[in-house]
């Protein structure tokens, strides 16, 4: 199990090899918000990662490019989970052959689109085209579409190549835009597209080390701000060099902040953190869960982005209490599994739950319940796991093989999950993982499967109290205050933000600056605006390491 | 389970770096060095003829004594069986089904089935350990239990038998699954789940019967020079990386050069395989049923079809999973997702018995399918062979001995069909593994390592 005691940090601090390693003291001046009080942490910059696009990101991106009105691609190469992140799995895992296949048809479909509809292609093309190949017209177009694509600018060999293969492919088909097709295609297959290749450069103000260039920091934070490229002002800004400066890097910052494409940044962190995604394919038993329905895990999914919104954005509140909330925002599908009157005929509103009923907070919502249980039933287990592993950052490990891990059948001596689950609780060998997860889930008991909520299980009162962690609770209603002010979830909140900033697996040497992340984070109230500012300038997401000498064979 | 520890990273990047699957028909002297290394250091070596033995001029391989090639296939399915009911009665050519297999009925002559093997793995990760042991001969990576060490067994086949064809391997699934199918850690091959894609894929647009003539379309020598720019991005920045990052965009750069070679074959004749034809278009609603999917459907659906890719050469090795290690799918009559069941059924567990026996039918289904073909004097599946498989014995719990293991077809007449072998003193599962490599006309050394490290095949199966 994992947590941030200061013993631990001390021994992860031993920076592992190929890492640059800092000195303490010869930290540059870096320009503190008024309320630090501390500067920050010493510690070695991990190597430069290449990160793939996510399914998310490549979607977001197109739409960036070529507006609104684009068909997008469905069949992409599917985003793994590493680490519990899918940005984080797209910088270590590669693309199979099926998946460069696809990104191929969906290159040419769009580029296809995008050079025949013809709001599409007004929106692309603002040259008319004199004849079949009309070099000064391609260029004019890739001149201003390629660096957008690629989040830097091209030298002039590269954007020849492709005014030459939209000229060749002009001449060819005999026509200007099929032959302008053919050089988006390729521009969209690119790998400065399809990957974030940020490889750093040497820091004028620290010899020795490395920074991410302005380009770089311009891509770095549109993916980590917005989940989508860099608009026209951030491209500005890279441009006059502005985001390697202290100032000018929190002014656009702030700027993005205000912005309402933070919302999506925002939703994709929680969907990828919380797996709400996977929603979109929820599989229960409809004979046991008569209120199941293909619509419900997309609502569900919604509800819980509405809530965090809500904290996020529209309170700008302490995102703790995201977990003991009593306002929630449901549509009808929802209103019917909560059994409240649904408070709008379309789409979501916002409700109050009554506190007589014992629902509130995040897992209370149908999304964490439902995802974390079987198809045909509630489990203790899985519960527990997503909050110890997901909300608190502690390991479970996983059980072992060899023996059987069945729970009793409920019968007349065992009528609830409670009494079943004793085995997992006495049984010594069961015990030392089960204790920690099988409590938390046994408070949540009043949730069916779905997320129901009922009094009693087999006609006997469910009993779902417990205590986490030496707190205490009732039932569901006090495990989500004992959650709230649990002291591992506002630092596994940091630590899950600054691995999704970075797009990379958490090193442990990093974990002294995650610390003073959360010590910021605190004093700042847990507001989340405040802690994506405080990463997005600071110096773990500015710094990179060497990169490693090139270990491959050249192939030839 | 979910999050591995973060120090993984650094290791996984130490595989990646040995892991260069820079292979095939560009660099086919640079194959060996690179197996080498992809298999786990030289544990199993590969010894590789030059590419003249294998094919003829024309790039087809000499198999069966003409033009006919060997196919592999694998079809694997999540949570095992239950073995009581598994095993049958007799052995060698006189045998009985047992309850589960009863759906082999239909093809008990052109079915082997291998009882009482075991996988040498350390059994650590409930599923995982045993996915990776069976597959790869070789325990899943510590810190991250759910990928595997080097590729699966119906890789380390593709990279010798799928340069020949359009796509390397073609991989299928009758309802949504991540499938088993690896090139190394961190790099799966994803299952077509949507039988009207794969239709499209395959026999939709560019694809010709034989007969038809060779033909020139100007778009696909354009895509190509997007591809050709595409290739030299990648190689140009492949330079700039570390090992690990670049042997990752050499994996993109092979997949870019298989749809140029894809492409360039076009513009050739079809090669004239008398079992090809297009099969019909597809007309069925696969919508699931009752919040379960229709499996028997789009089991037969891509099933049929994937007989006809290989009638047709498009392709010479297929992975189609049924469902993933630790699938919780709602099968058919049943009140619990598949592995809920295997651990929370009470015995005699009846539920889970029909599922494996659903399991078994889907798989009868497949060979019949490639049954249903005929080549030269026999049917496609007499130059098949298909491992049928799972990660487990019984499932409750997560036993590697007594392993399922079914062969469909001889591969040419290299193995027995229609047999039961039984071990008697929990062979290396491995041994399996060799044969059918082996029987692929692939000069193997070994499969596995440590415990599971083998030099020998299972020679009671081969002929």
């Amino acid at each position: 199990m994992r947590s941030i005691t200061p013993t631990l940090l001390a021994a992860l601090l031993l920076a592992p090899a190929c890492r640059d390693a800092s000195e303490p003291g010869e930290e540059a001046a870096f320009e503190e918000p008024a309320w630090r009080t501390a500067n920050p942490p010493a510690v070695a910059s991990p190597a430069p990662v290449l990160k793939r696009l996510t399914q998310s990101q490549y979607k977001n991106a197109l739409v960036a490019l070529f507006g609104e009105a684009l068909v997008l691609p469905t069949s992409l190469e599917p985003d793994q989970s590493v680490d519990g992140l899918l940005v984080v799995g797209a910088s270590v895992t590669s693309v199979s052959p099926r998946g460069v296949e696809q990104f191929e048809e969906a290159a040419l479909d769009v580029a296809e689109q995008v050079t025949t509809d013809p709001t599409l292609r007004a929106a692309l093309i603002p040259c008319a085209p004199d004849g079949a190949f009309d070099d000064d017209c391609a260029r004019e177009v890739l001149g201003a579409l390629a660096p957008r694509a690629w989040r830097r600018p091209l030298t002039a060999r590269e954007l020849d190549r492709l005014v030459d293969l939209a000229g060749v492919a002009g001449a060819t088909m005999d026509d200007f835009y099929v032959g302008l097709s053919f050089a988006v295609d390729a521009l969209l297959q690119s790998p400065h597209f399809l990957y974030r290749i940020e490889l750093g450069e040497d820091d004028p103000d620290r010899p020795g080390h490395r920074r991410y260039s302005d380009w770089e920091m311009a891509s770095r934070l549109s993916f980590f701000l917005w989940n989508t490229l860099p608009d026209a002002e951030l491209i500005a800004a890279a441009e006059a060099g502005e985001l390697t400066d202290d100032a000018a890097l929190a002014a656009q910052v702030d700027r993005m902040l205000t912005d309402p494409r933070v919302r999506e940044g925002v939703r994709n962190f929680f969907t990828e953190l919380y797996e709400l995604y996977d929603l979109d394919r929820l599989s229960k038993d409809p004979e046991i869960f008569l209120y199941m329905s293909d619509e419900i895990g997309p609502s569900a999914k919604e509800e819980t982005l509405l809530n965090i919104e809500q904290v996020v954005f529209e309170e700008e509140g302490d995102w703790r209490d995201l977990m003991t909330s009593e306002r929630t925002f449901i549509d009808r599908t929802l209103a019917a599994v909560y059994n409240i009157q649904a408070p709008t005929a379309e789409g979501f509103g916002e409700v109050w739950l009554d506190p007589g009923d014992g629902r509130r907070g995040l897992l209370g919502q149908v999304s964490l319940l439902a995802l974390n249980a079987h198809a045909t039933s509630t489990s203790v287990t899985r519960r527990g796991q997503f909050v110890r592993e997901t909300l608190l950052c502690q390991e479970i490990p996983s059980p072992p093989a060899n023996v059987d891990t069945s729970i009793p059948e409920a019968d007349a001596t065992a009528p609830t999950m409670r009494d079943r689950v004793a085995s997992h609780l006495e049984d010594p060998s069961c015990a030392s993982c089960h204790v920690l997860t099988d409590p938390i889930g046994l408070g949540l008991e009043n949730y069916d499967g779905l997320g129901l909520w009922r009094d009693t299980e087999n006609s006997v009162t469910i009993d779902a109290s417990g205590d986490l962690d030496g707190i205490e609770f009732d039932d569901a209603w006090g495990l989500a205050g004992a959650l709230r002010e649990h002291p591992a979830l506002v630092p596994c909140l940091v630590e899950n933000l600054y691995r999704y900033a970075n797009a990379s697996a958490f090193d442990e040497g990093e974990l002294a600056l995650v610390e003073w992340h959360t010590d910021g984070f605190e004093v700042e109230g847990h507001r989340m605006l405040a802690l994506l500012r405080d990463v997005a300038v600071g110096p773990g997401f500015r710094r990179v390491g060497n990169a490693p000498v090139f270990g491959g064979e050249v192939q030839q | 389970m979910k999050k591995a520890t973060s120090t993984s990273t650094g290791r996984v990047r130490a595989l990646l770096e040995r892991f260069s699957p820079t292979w095939g028909r560009y660099q086919p002297l640079s194959r060996r060095s690179v197996l080498r290394g992809l298999l786990g250091g030289g544990v199993v070596s590969i010894g590789l003829p030059p590419l003249e033995l294998f094919f003829n001029t024309s790039g087809t391989a000499y198999a069966c004594g003409g033009a006919i090639p060997k196919r592999f296939g694998l079809y694997y399915w999540g949570n095992g069986n239950l073995p009581d009911n598994w095993t049958p009665t007799g052995e060698g050519e006189d045998w009985q089904l047992s309850e589960q297999l009863a759906g082999l009925e239909p093809v008990k002559d052109v079915v082997t089935v291998v009882s009482g093997m075991m996988v040498k793995i350390p059994n650590i990760e409930p599923h995982w350990s045993g996915t990776t042991g069976l597959l790869c001969g070789s325990e899943p990576l510590l810190d991250d239990p759910k990928e595997p060490r080097g590729p699966t067994i119906d890789q380390v086949i593709a990279w010798e038998l799928g340069a020949a064809t359009l796509y390397r391997s073609l991989q299928t699934a009758p309802h949504d699954c991540d499938g088993v199918s690896w090139n190394g850690p961190y790099s799966r091959n994803p299952p077509e789940a949507d039988p009207y894609a794969f239709y499209e894929r395959i026999f939709g647009g560019t694809f010709r019967e034989p007969g038809e003539e060779g033909s020139v379309d100007p778009t696909w020598g354009l895509r190509r020079s997007a591809l050709d720019a595409v290739m030299d991005d990648i190689s140009a920045l492949k330079l700039q990386l570390g090992a690990a990052d670049a042997a990752r965009l050499d994996q993109h750069l092979t997949g870019v050069r298989e749809i140029e070679q894809r492409l360039a074959t076009l513009e050739e004749d079809p090669p004239n395989l008398e079992s090809c034809s297009k099969p019909p278009e597809l007309t069925e609603d696969f919508g699931d049923v009752d919040g379960r999917p229709l499996i028997p459907e789009r089991n037969k659906a891509m099933c049929d079809m994937i007989a006809m890719a290989l009638a047709c050469d498009q392709t010479r090795v297929f992975g189609h999973y049924l469902t993933d290690p630790v699938d919780d799918t709602l099968f058919e009559g049943t009140t619990g997702g598949h592995h809920d069941l295997t651990h929370n059924e009470p015995q005699p567990q009846d539920e889970v018995n029909d599922i494996t026996k659903q399991i078994v039918g889907h798989f009868a289904t497949l060979v019949d399918s490639l049954r249903s073909i005929p080549e030269l004097d026999g049917t496609l599946l007499d130059n098949c062979a298909v491992l049928g498989c799972s990660e487990v014995s019984e499932a409750r719990t997560h036993r590697l001995d007594e392993m399922p293991l079914l062969i469909a077809g001889n591969a040419c007449g290299a193995l027995k069909s229609g047999i039961h072998y039984r071990s008697v003193s929990q062979e290396n599962a491995s041994k399996v593994m060799l044969t059918l490599i082996r029987a692929m006309d692939i000069t193997a050394g070994s499969y596995g390592e440590d415990d599971a490290y083998t030099e020998e095949g299972l020679s009671a199966i081969e002929t």
